[in-house]
């Protein structure tokens, strides 16, 4: 019996210590103990417990307080550690819509690395700090970004007006203090949201007019109505988080719509990115990603390599520099879309959800950046990339040949088997964003409108053309005009959008910037086409419009 | 050995046991039966008559660029439809093994759980999965596909498409 | 004061005492005929009989395995009930309702990590349990109900941690049970191949009692909370108290007849046996049948089981009660990411116990979840029945053949075992070979079946061999018992994405 009371015992002592081992553990060895037990207020100690902050629309209930204290709920003036800083000042308060729904993260652990996520199995870690806006992303959808060269436009004529040296933007600016105090003009931070008397110039050339010295004399002068707009352009921008709208405009700078579709506008080549920031890490595979683990990683070394990345990715690496990376990462992350409770639905993201408003500007030049210039290049003269050609359409010999006619109906239609999709269809673009599309091809290659229609009409016997094509034409565009190295001819589509007159230039003229030979100009390699070869062709091409 | 008068048997003695007791049988099946009757009947509350799931029959717009042989799963539903010249024809995802969600590769699909590989057509090349994956129905109106996810059709079955 | 006052005084004042000799009726247990009345004057108590044989308290006949799962189901009761408090049976909330026991309940993730080592450590207890019954042979007459009874409560056991796997709702429990409901389903291999599914369908039966739908969502989660909080644990404690009751009735543990002449003389810390005569009335002996154990024989090695056996089963309760909590002190419990049905968890593994099973399920999910199983349990039930020889009771690979042939077992059954896995991990099984052979002969001829034929093949030669079932049974068992062990083992540590062998997780390809 001795030896079971032994036992007995034993194991009771041995309970008996790790149970206090586990209490230890419990009440005092915690790192947010450690942690609170530093902070300190004007009246003392503050209390050591679990601190929340609770957000029942959006469902979050964020522990993140337990370490970062003083972003809580009245405990701003808790000081005595590292951690307890203030959050930098933002629109939305932590201490009411919490931590979680901008920068991820596991908002009911209580350890350090369970709450930033950096734990196997947590679908949302954290987002990086230097890409912290990109938690806007997760309610906020800012409309009207124009494309990168046209922000960096507007900006500098923002920056040449000198507006910075009363009115604070972003962070920056508002230097002039006459009276030793705060800002002369108010900050215009996040002034898209706020909006702004439309009137403002008027009115700052009045406030000019009355004042007989300081600022309003010294620093103001009336400006043009051209910069007035552009200015306005700019204000439209500023939606708090420059840091995201200057990625944005970058992403409207590459041509993803072409392929992707974002908020339900795009092309359907490639995945939806509309929630390409909530992505698992846990389903991500992270084999060719050399810098590590991390979402953040895996975009940008997609951004790099796509095919790398993602086996069998079909999206040419993006030929851009580091930066440019950088800012297409944070703007992927910052596709976060959550489903949010009415109440939360920022206006910008209902326009853009429910009234059909763009995200990006609606000049030509912006669409183009976002729609076209994936495929066609950002100057419009057309890219190879590996055995697919992208054609040269800002090249003036075709601009000059294409009428409106032709380049809109390509751009609504597309052309079936080639991989321009139509964009006249459903989250494509709308009939006066490919206006303006053409318009902006028209500037690109500084070649005014080809007005008038061309009304020649080929009269030629349709089968005196065959022998001629099969000599002339079908070594690339094959023999039943079905494509090879040059594009399909028998193309229901692009016989309809073309005219005769366009046919026969193009043939006489060829293609600048395509292998394309002007096959009016005598030449070693080829042979040459009188006129009425030519009208022959157009005429045999013209019999495959009716199958 | 006490006697109860007037009556020559023990106490102590078994009480003496009819070869055949008709009522004491007859009440004992019936109650059996009452209750398996019951038991049976109980059983059928654990199964649901009808369940509240969402619908299988679903519809989606085939994107025009679909390259034939690419598999499109549309999010939250366990189908692959594909387009190639044939038609269109939507094959489920679903392990036939174990009830895994298969993954489209390049020949066909992989399953994650137990290792069975499938053909491009759903037919098994490997691993535990008994049967071929399943073809579902799929009908064509107009850009937009109906599929139902409830409802198989014989491998193979493509719809043209318009 | 008057006297009555007096009187109520004194009565107050004894009330603790007297509370506790009215709980405790008779008083402490000093004496051999209070310690007889504190047993059977307790409901708890009195499943044990009032004196135990000295046999029964040595360490190897029993090593405490019983009661050490009954102590891990005690500890899980109780942590169990706790984590109800918090626990909220509906998907999503159900996972954010463990983030709360794992990260702010005020001692929640110990008491989660306690009941799943307990839940482990019962288990395997009850596993241990069951193969120190069966090689000791006390599973023989009058005991072989018990022994069905135990198997009933090894089920019950499993059956207990494979629902409770799937109440964190996060990826490992989703998966791993989207698995184990179809293997319930699995009776469909044969009633398709079959075809007459249309009109005989188990499988989809017993899917949809387990699931309530067609998916494993919120009534799934709903059904196997309440089977695990509710309807097994109930079965459980149902069997638990035959199980105990039969121990007592079938006259304790077994033990060899030459028990008395093996056991020295009782120690010093022994009782004195019979300091008071027991006043037994032949009376009562006449009316109870069969063999008791107080008549017939002596009961000179007999110690009372108050303390004697109080100390030893709080002895090793504690003992359990200190490995749970050691354990829960080193690693915590799983948690992965919320359940997501779109994309499986890979690979998606069962609970340990289970993976023996996984990895024949990857041959065939009938034979491997069902079929193998059940011929399992079958020829555990039958083991007493057949096995109807006396030589080696109570004694440790008692009977024909004794250890020497358990080790030639062992090498049989993990060579079996180990060769045939080989086998398939080197060069695939049939289908492999012939892509378009039938499913019936993959659900027929597969490494389960092929295990289980040569492993029934080798115990019926033993039978001959020693013309012995005890022997057959020994093999039997032991080879079963390795394969179980080697299937468990290549299924926990050496089975990766997609179900691939590999020698470690360190070479499955990185995420």
């Amino acid at each position: 019996m001795n030896k079971n009371k032994l036992l007995l015992l034993g194991s009771s002592l041995g309970v008996l210590v790790l149970f206090a081992t586990a209490a230890v553990q419990e009440n005092f060895l915690r790192g947010w103990r450690r942690v609170q037990a530093a902070g300190r207020t004007d009246a003392g100690a503050i209390p050591v417990q679990l601190r929340q902050v609770v957000n029942q629309s959006l469902r979050t209930a964020d522990r993140c307080t337990t370490c970062h204290v003083t972003m809580g709920p009245g405990e701003e003036a808790v000081t005595g550690g590292p951690l307890f800083k203030k959050h930098p000042p933002v629109t939305h308060d932590p201490a009411v819509y919490g931590c979680t729904v901008c920068h991820g993260g596991q908002g009911a652990a209580t350890d350090k690395e369970d709450a930033h996520g950096d734990v196997h199995f947590w679908p949302e870690p954290m987002i990086p700090v230097k890409m912290s806006e990109a938690g806007c992303g997760t309610c906020h959808a800012a409309p009207g970004i124009p494309a990168r060269a046209e922000l960096r436009a507007a900006q500098a004529v923002f920056e040449r007006l000198d507006c910075r040296a009363c009115h604070r933007v972003d962070g920056r600016g508002g230097t002039i203090r006459p009276d030793g105090g705060g800002m002369e003009g108010p900050d215009l931070t996040g002034i898209a949201v706020k909006g702004w008397d439309a009137a403002w110039h008027d009115k700052h050339v009045a406030k000019a007019a009355q004042s007989a010295s300081g600022p309003w004399k010294t620093s103001f002068a009336p400006v043009s109505a051209d910069d007035q707009a552009t200015v306005t352009r700019f204000l439209q921008t500023r939606y708090g988080a420059s840091r995201l709208t200057e990625a944005k405009s970058t992403f409207f700078s590459y041509g993803c719509l072409g392929c992707h579709r974002v908020s339900g506008v795009g092309g359907d080549e490639g995945p939806d990115l509309t929630r390409a920031g909530q992505k698992d890490p846990g389903q991500v595979d992270f084999t060719h990603v050399p810098e590590g683990h991390g979402l953040t990683n895996w975009v940008a070394e997609h951004f790099r390599a796509p095919g790398a990345v993602v086996a069998g990715s079909k999206m040419p690496p993006a030929s851009a520099p580091e930066a440019d990376i950088e800012q297409l990462t944070l703007f992927v992350l910052s596709l976060r879309r959550r489903e949010l409770p009415g109440a939360y639905m920022p206006k910008d993201r209902i326009e853009v959800a429910r009234m059909g408003r763009r995200e990006f500007a609606a000049d030509g030049a912006t669409i183009y950046g976002a729609f076209c210039s994936g495929c066609h290049g950002l100057d419009g003269l057309g890219r190879v990339t590996g055995d697919e050609v992208f054609p040269s359409i800002a090249h003036p010999e075709f601009q000059k040949l294409a009428t409106d006619k032709f380049l809109t109906e390509t751009i609504a239609k597309g052309r079936p088997g080639r991989r321009m999709p139509g964009w006249n269809k459903e989250g494509g673009l709308r009939p006066e964003e490919i206006a303006a599309v053409v318009a902006h091809l028209r500037t690109m290659a500084g070649v005014p409108a080809r007005t008038q229609e061309d009304t020649w009409m080929a009269a030629a016997e349709p089968m005196t053309g065959d022998p001629l094509y099969a000599a002339s034409c079908a070594g690339c565009h094959g023999h039943k005009g079905q494509g090879g190295k040059g594009p399909a001819l028998a193309n229901r589509a692009l016989l309809e959008a073309a005219s005769d007159g366009f046919l026969r230039d193009t043939i006489t003229k060829g293609r600048p910037g395509s292998v394309m030979p002007a096959f009016g100009e005598p030449s070693t390699i080829h042979r040459t086409l009188t006129p009425s070869d030519v009208e022959s062709i157009v005429a045999y091409l013209r019999s495959w419009q009716g199958r | 050995m006490t006697v109860i008068p007037g009556n020559s048997k023990s106490r102590l003695d078994p009480e003496p046991m009819p070869r055949r007791d008709w009522l004491g049988l007859t009440a004992l099946w019936s109650t059996a039966s009452a209750l398996l009757f019951g038991v049976l009947g109980a059983l059928r509350l654990p199964k649901a008559a009808v369940v509240a799931a969402p619908s299988k029959s679903f519809k989606i717009a085939l994107p025009e660029a679909l390259p034939a042989g690419e598999a499109l799963v549309p999010p939250g539903r366990a189908v692959a439809v594909y387009r190639d010249g044939e038609g269109v024809y939507a094959i489920s995802t679903i392990c036939t093994h174990l009830g895994c969600v298969v993954k489209p590769n390049a020949e066909g699909f992989e399953c994650p759980c137990h290792g069975s590989r499938f053909d491009a057509a759903g037919g098994v090349i490997k691993g535990p999965a008994p049967r071929a994956l399943p073809w579902l129905q799929v009908r064509v109106s107009g850009a937009d596909v109906q599929i139902d996810e409830g409802k198989t059709v014989p491998n193979g079955t493509k719809v043209k498409d318009a | 004061m008057t006297p009555a006052m007096t009187e109520f005084v004194d009565n107050l004042r004894a009330a603790p005492r007297r509370i506790l000799e009215t709980a405790f009726r008779g008083g402490a247990p000093k004496t051999d005929r209070t310690r007889s009345t504190f047993i059977f004057g307790n409901v708890f108590l009195h499943l044990h009989s009032v004196r135990v044989h000295r046999w029964t308290l040595r360490w190897s006949t029993t090593m405490g395995l019983g009661i050490a799962s009954t102590a891990a189901f005690l500890i899980t009761l109780v942590t169990g009930v706790l984590l109800m408090f918090y626990y909220k049976p509906y998907p999503d909330v159900a996972y954010q309702s463990i983030k709360d026991i794992h990260f702010v309940v005020p001692t929640g993730r110990f008491m989660r990590n306690i009941h799943r080592w307990a839940a482990n450590v019962m288990v395997v207890c009850v596993l241990l349990h069951m193969a120190r019954a069966f090689y000791t042979a006390s599973y023989r007459k009058p005991r072989e109900f018990n022994w069905l009874v135990g198997m009933g409560l090894l089920s019950i056991t499993l059956g207990l941690s494979f629902t409770g796997y799937l109440l964190p709702w996060d990826q490992l429990a989703y998966w791993a049970i989207t698995i184990g409901a179809n293997i319930a389903q699995s009776p469909r291999e044969i009633t398709d191949a079959l075809e007459i599914t249309e009109w005989f369908d188990p499988g989809g039966f017993q899917r949809a009692l387990l699931l309530g739908s067609e998916i494993v969502g919120e009534e799934a989660l709903i059904r196997f909370y309440l089977l695990h909080v509710m309807v097994l644990p109930l079965a459980l404690v149902f069997l638990m108290t035959i199980h105990f009751w039969r121990i007592r009735k079938d006259g304790g543990l077994a033990r060899p007849d030459d028990a008395d002449q093996q056991l020295q003389a009782p120690g010093g810390d022994v009782y004195p046996v019979f300091t008071q005569a027991p006043e037994k009335t032949y009376q009562l002996a006449a009316i109870v049948r069969g063999r008791t154990p107080a008549v017939g024989r002596g009961p000179e090695n007999t110690v009372p089981a108050m303390p004697h056996l109080f100390y030893a089963e709080l002895g090793v309760l504690m003992f359990t009660l200190l490995i749970c909590v050691a354990l829960s002190l080193v690693s915590d419990a799983p948690l992965k990411e919320l359940a997501n049905p779109s994309v499986p968890e890979n690979p998606a593994k069962a609970p340990w116990y289970f993976l023996g099973l996984q990895e024949l399920v990857a041959f065939s999910a009938f034979t491997g979840g069902i079929g193998v199983p059940s011929i399992v349990l079958l020829g555990l039930g039958l083991i007493p029945y057949l096995d109807r020889e006396s030589t080696g009771t109570g004694r440790w690979f008692g009977g024909p053949g004794g250890w020497p042939l358990v080790r030639r077992a062992l090498l049989v059954g993990f060579g079996a075992a180990l060769a045939i896995e080989a086998l398939v991990i080197r060069f695939g099984w049939i289908r492999e070979w012939f892509p378009s052979v039938g499913q019936l002969v993959v659900t027929a001829i597969n490494p389960g079946t092929l295990l289980t034929l040569i492993y029934g093949a080798y115990s019926v030669w033993l039978v001959k061999r020693y013309n012995s079932a005890r022997a057959g049974a020994l093999g039997l068992f032991t080879c079963f018992l390795c394969g179980f062990l080697v299937l468990t083992i290549i299924g926990t540590y050496f089975r990766g994405p997609n179900w691939v062998f590999y020698w470690s997780p360190g070479q499955w390809p990185k995420h």
